[in-house]
């Protein structure tokens, strides 16, 4: 791994985005010999999958699943990885991309951080852990997490009391207070978008009033309390620390719905909530769990056999629309449901302790305004080629995994291996014609 | 050479000695340097040279899927005591980069000649972690992996003391075994830079013209006429609603005009032998007749893309065959396709059609003892994926085309998941299709209408219990019935049995993992392309080809094959020729016997190819002689791992007693 570079530097592909697709999609063409530079802005490469806990269909655990991926691409000798760096725009001339990039501030020098922790452990100012989705606390300075790539420390300016204890301990003089941000352009022939996806705002549907409990929450908070080295080690409620004995998961609360302007399926939410539920039932063995749902789409390889298995343990899986959530003064949450399958109360009111929202995926990044690539109407990046579903309307320019539409992780793995074929032939063929003519 | 000769120093160079003296010339001298060999072996087992190694141990927490049941410091503590362990250390994850990293840092610093890692399942780690003492230096072979998560924390997760002491007798097993371990190097196999990809639907076609626009051969076999597989006469297809012969036609012209791609159309492949990076397969024509050749050739890798088969109802499942007016979708779409562009009535067998209805999952997501199996006795209990968009936009077209005709749609589930799939719904809905919603417990009934009422009331009733109004029970009489039929695993028994290949509960062909390899079969150099493996639309079967062609042309991209040494060694100073290994071995072509010399004499001995050894371990068991054994899994190594297991350790303190094998 190797993150000092310049412009000198001309790799054969870049890679905007260290999720799954994107180390993914640099195996694929470093496997080849071709060089590669994946650009990734957070602080670890990762992306999402990561933070997972464990990954229908097979129950793996995640880091398990995503540790020997991003290991084996910081380990490779084709593969140079830059974190904490932002891909801003990409201009394309004569067949070249010339991707700006914003290296952002680390404070810490990465040539001579060994990632000892003695800054973290040193520092005393903490903030809410955005890894652990803001329930643990982090230290100002800090390795992001405990499986990050890379293992360098990054001082997060914003909650920095500026003591200067961390510069004190660090043993090799790697702290730098006076790091601006870089930009930097490097030219390229191939490039492939992997920038992912975002959950809509928990807010985004009033009638939910997530705004109003903190036992609302979001499923990728549930996916913390459920890994096995989460923020509390168990599933507690953010609110007051007790064990839920009642858990709703709300489905589609962010997807087909035209009038938050996500009008398509995300198509992971059926899937992820019948495994939380599964790991809850695993973990809170007393705890009543219901999935309310319009349809259950479990349709991978697999994955209605996975449905069918949730449903012989028992979680309580209700047609039903929810139209409203009420936070009550004890606590509990009151769900106001339109059951079309119970003629006696097609309206019930049901109660919970903690409630889980689908959120619906959206676009990580919307590389239409700054660079060739065009979006369609759903926002995430356009394919239009019949028979290339990786390629954009831009030459040289090809897309991966979620930020071409929502998708799980096997077919987001699918997916980032052919568009490193389609760049692969891509750069085969222009080299070709470069030599004959 | 021998193999055992490779355990260790001191026993390489007695060996040295001992054949430098012993000629060995007739029958007799032969059998008695075989016993004194067995003999010396046994001896040097029991002395093992546990001063000299030093072994480190690395105890991953794995986040707390180990730690929270095994009590992980105890385990190093105690593994700590065990002769030849140099250093023992607990760490949250082993395979992040850290914990990878303190593994190849201590093999430079602390001078280590063997690894032991306790982690997950080797399925998921081994590799990792050999790459790990690759970087520090040492030869990857000299590495176990001990699986304490999948087979002590998760097995004995109410028993934390028992769940431990097991991690510490499975530790002291493979330290055991690594006392007898020898360096091995991956074996180079010769690579033909050319693939043969059977099947030329989209996925067979797609895969080929990814190769070779790569640079890569390809011999693409179809063994219908034509290239396009089922999307011949498909239509326009969901959701680019451009024609599905546009999309086929388009890759054709791809793979027709590569001069790298050779395409045989009406031809299959009979015969498959050979390994990784050097398949050789023969290629007939369908007909016998047929003027064409039979082609045998050599490959490198093979893709299979051989698609699926639609499902087809039994006879009598929702009144299929026994009333002409119920269809299934590829019979519907063929309908569809023959009316006139003027056209403003849909007939059917000279009927006008004023009312149809659209059956989901009719062969899909089959329930127990609800519906009937299928001739093999299973059920096709998977989502086919692609049937609730393609009845969506048959029933959508209905609507546009002919306004006049009513349609009702019956769904357990609206799985309209994909890009673009959503608007086929929310459009249909739009439209004015009904829709019915059963239980998958409940299936509608169908009935046939009586004779004088078919013209009025449709020539089928459908009786439904419908949750979308309270489970109120609706009967609702049609002119034609279509069933989404679903997908069903091709018939390719023949290739299954040839090559070997795994298939799942499904029927499916099945990949080694569905995310670290998702592309790849257990049957190395053999991927997977398409609707092969499973239900896929379009755009994934597209993706899927892309994926496997990628992973060839990764593997081509070396000059030669890589293989993990773990095949059959045959010991020529014991083996007596007597053919019981190659009897009992079930892998054509691994095993065999050959003239040579052997002491000055012309005799057969058991030869090992190591492109087909699997290292099953079947030729050690039958041999008398002890002359063939599994490089890097060896008879004397499972004895030491036996021994590590079974020694007694009350405590801490006795732990030490582990390796006291005598
Ligand atoms: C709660 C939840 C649970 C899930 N559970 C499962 C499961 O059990 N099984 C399963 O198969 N799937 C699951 N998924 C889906 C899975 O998370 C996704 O399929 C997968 O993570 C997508 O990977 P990706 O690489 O496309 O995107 P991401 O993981 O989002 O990665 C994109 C990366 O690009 C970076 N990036 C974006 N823009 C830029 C830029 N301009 N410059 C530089 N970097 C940029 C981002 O920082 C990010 O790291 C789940 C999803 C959710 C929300
Ligand atoms: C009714 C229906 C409608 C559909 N509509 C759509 C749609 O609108 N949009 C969409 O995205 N998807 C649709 N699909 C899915 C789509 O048909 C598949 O994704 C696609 O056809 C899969 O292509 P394939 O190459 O994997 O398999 P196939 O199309 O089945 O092709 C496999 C090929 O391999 C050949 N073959 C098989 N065995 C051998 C052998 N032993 N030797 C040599 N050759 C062999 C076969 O003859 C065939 O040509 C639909 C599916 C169905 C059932």
């Amino acid at each position: 791994m190797n993150t000092q570079i310049d412009s000198s530097f001309t790799p054969d592909a870049l890679v905007v985005g260290g999720g799954i697709a994107g180390l993914q999609s640099a195996l694929d063409l470093a496997d080849q010999g071709l060089k590669v530079l994946v650009v990734e802005r957070q602080a670890s490469i990762g992306g999402h999958m990561i933070a997972l806990s464990k990954v229908f269909p097979t129950l793996d655990c995640a880091s398990c699943i995503t540790t020997p991926k991003m290991s084996a691409a910081a380990h490779h000798e084709n593969i140079t990885i830059l974190t904490s760096t932002e891909v801003e725009a990409i201009e394309s001339a004569g067949g070249v991309h010339h991707v700006k990039l914003l290296q952002k501030p680390t404070y810490v020098n990465f040539d001579k951080c060994i990632g000892c922790r003695l800054c973290e452990y040193a520092c005393d100012t903490e903030y809410p852990d955005p890894f652990e989705e803001g329930l643990g606390a982090v230290k100002a300075i800090a390795v992001p997490f405990t499986n990050a790539i890379p293992q360098k420390a990054v001082l997060n300016a914003e909650h920095c009391s500026t003591c200067g204890t961390c510069a004190r301990v660090c043993p090799t003089d790697a702290i730098e207070f006076d790091q601006q941000p870089r930009r930097l352009t490097i030219a390229t022939d191939a490039v492939i978008v992997a920038s992912g996806f975002k959950l809509n705002s928990i807010t985004v549907k009033p009638q939910y009033n997530a705004q109003r409990s903190q036992d609302i929450i979001s499923p990728l908070t549930l996916e913390r309390l459920l890994a096995p080295h989460g923020p509390y080690g168990r599933v507690l409620r953010p609110s007051d620390g007790k064990i839920p004995g009642s858990i709703a998961f709300v489905q589609c609360a962010g997807s087909r719905d035209e009038s938050i302007g996500v009008p398509y399926c995300s198509r992971v939410c059926c899937m992820y909530s019948i495994k939380q539920a599964m790991l809850l039932s695993g973990a809170l063995p007393l705890a009543d769990i219901t999935i309310y749902y319009m349809d259950i789409r479990a349709f991978g390889k697999g994955y209605e056999q996975f449905f069918q298995n949730a449903k012989a343990m028992g979680i309580n899986f209700v047609r039903g629309k929810v139209a409203r959530i009420d936070p009550l003064d004890g606590g509990d949450l009151s769900l106001h449901v339109e059951n079309t399958e119970e003629a006696e109360n097609p309206i019930a009111e049901r109660r919970h302790d903690l409630v889980v929202l689908a959120q619906g995926m959206i676009p990580g990044w919307n590389p239409a305004a700054a660079t060739p690539v065009a979006c369609a109407a759903d926002g995430f990046v356009a394919t239009t080629s019949l028979t290339a579903p990786t390629a954009t309307v831009a030459p040289g320019i090809f897309v991966a995994g979620t930020a071409a539409g929502p998708k799980d992780i096997v077919d987001t793995i699918a997916e980032a291996g052919a568009a490193a074929m389609q760049a692969s032939q891509y750069l085969f063929q222009k080299r070709a014609e470069a030599l004959v003519g | 050479m021998s193999e055992k000769n490779e355990n260790g120093l001191r026993r390489q160079d007695e060996e040295a000695q001992l054949e430098c003296g012993e000629p060995g010339r007739d029958e007799a001298a032969r059998v008695e340097r075989a016993m004194e060999a067995a003999r010396r072996q046994e001896a040097a087992e029991h002395q093992p040279e546990e001063e000299k190694l030093r072994i480190g141990v690395y105890i991953c927490r794995c986040g707390g899927n180990i730690s929270d049941v095994v009590d992980v410091e105890r385990v190093a503590e105690t593994v700590r005591l065990i002769p030849g362990v140099a250093t023992a250390k607990v760490h949250t994850f082993v395979c992040s980069d850290p914990g990878q990293q303190t593994i190849s840092n201590d093999i430079l610093e602390e001078n280590l000649d063997r690894v032991v890692v306790a982690s997950c399942s080797p399925f998921l780690h081994e590799q990792t972690f050999r790459g790990a003492v690759a970087r520090g230096g040492m030869n990857p072979y000299l590495y176990e992996h001990v699986n304490i998560r999948e087979q002590a924390s998760w097995a004995h997760k109410h028993d934390p003391a028992g769940a431990t002491d097991k991690a510490i007798r499975m530790i002291a097993a493979a330290v055991g075994k690594l006392h007898h371990a020898a360096p091995l190097e991956q074996i180079k196999l010769p690579n033909h830079r050319r693939a043969l990809v059977i099947g030329g639907g989209i996925a067979g076609m797609k895969a080929a013209a990814d190769l070779a626009g790569r640079g890569i051969r390809v011999l693409l076999v179809e063994v219908s006429e034509r290239l396009g597989g089922r999307l011949n006469e498909r239509g326009a297809v969901y959701p680019s609603e451009r024609s599905g012969d546009e999309l086929v036609a388009d890759l054709e012209r791809r793979v027709r005009r590569d001069p790298n791609i050779e395409v045989l159309v009406s031809s299959q492949v009979t015969a498959v032998s050979g390994f990784i990076g050097n398949f050789k397969v023969q290629v007939q024509p369908v007909r016998p007749d047929a003027k064409a050749r039979v082609i045998d050739t050599t490959v490198g890798a093979i893709v299979m893309a051989t698609g699926f088969r639609p499902y087809v109802p039994r006879n009598g499942e929702f009144l299929y065959k026994n009333e002409p007016c119920v269809v299934t979708m590829p019979e519907f779409i063929q309908l569809m396709r023959s009316v006139k562009p003027d056209a403003r009535t849909l007939t059917f067998g000279k009927r006008e059609i004023r009312k149809i209805a659209f059956l989901h999952c009719v062969g899909s997501r089959q329930l127990d003892g609800v519906h009937e199996p299928q001739p093999d006795g299973k059920l096709n209990t998977y989502c086919s994926r692609t049937c609730c968009t393609t009845i969506l936009q048959q029933a959508l077209t209905v609507r546009e085309r002919f306004p006049q005709i009513e349609v009702f749609d019956f769904y357990r589930d609206i799985r309209t998941y994909g890009r673009g799939e959503e608007a086929y719904y929310t459009e249909a809905s739009k439209s004015g299709v009904v829709f019915f919603r059963y239980n998958g417990e409940e299936p509608p009934r169908v009935e046939s209408a009586p004779a004088g009422r078919r013209a009025r009331d449709g020539a089928v009733s459908i009786t439904v219990k419908d949750t979308l109004t309270w489970g109120e029970e609706l009967t609702l009489g049609v002119d034609m019935l279509v069933l989404g039929t679903g997908m069903t695993p091709g018939p390719i028994e023949d290739l299954i049995g040839q090559m070997k290949l795994p298939t799942g509960e499904d029927g499916f062909l099945q990949e080694v993992h569905p995310k670290l390899r998702p592309v790849e079969l257990s049957v190395n150099g053999v991927l997977l392309a398409g609707t092969a493996q499973g239900p896929m639309n379009i755009q994934e079967t597209l993706a899927a080809a892309g994926a496997a062609a990628v992973k060839a042309a990764a593997m081509f991209a070396k000059d030669n094959v890589e293989l993990n040494p773990y095949v059959a060694a045959v010991d020529l100073d014991l083996c007596r020729g007597e053919a019981q290994c190659v009897t009992q071995c079930d892998y054509d072509g691994a095993l065999t016997m050959v003239p040579m010399e052997v002491g000055g004499e012309m005799v057969e001995r058991a030869q090992v190819n190591a492109g087909l050894c699997v290292g099953c371990g079947a030729c050690v068991a039958v041999c008398p002689h002890r002359a063939i054994d599994l490089n890097g899994w060896r008879l004397d190594q499972y004895e030491a791992m036996v021994d590590g297991i079974a020694a007694d350790i009350p405590g801490h303190e006795c732990a030490a007693d582990l390796v006291s094998i005598h």
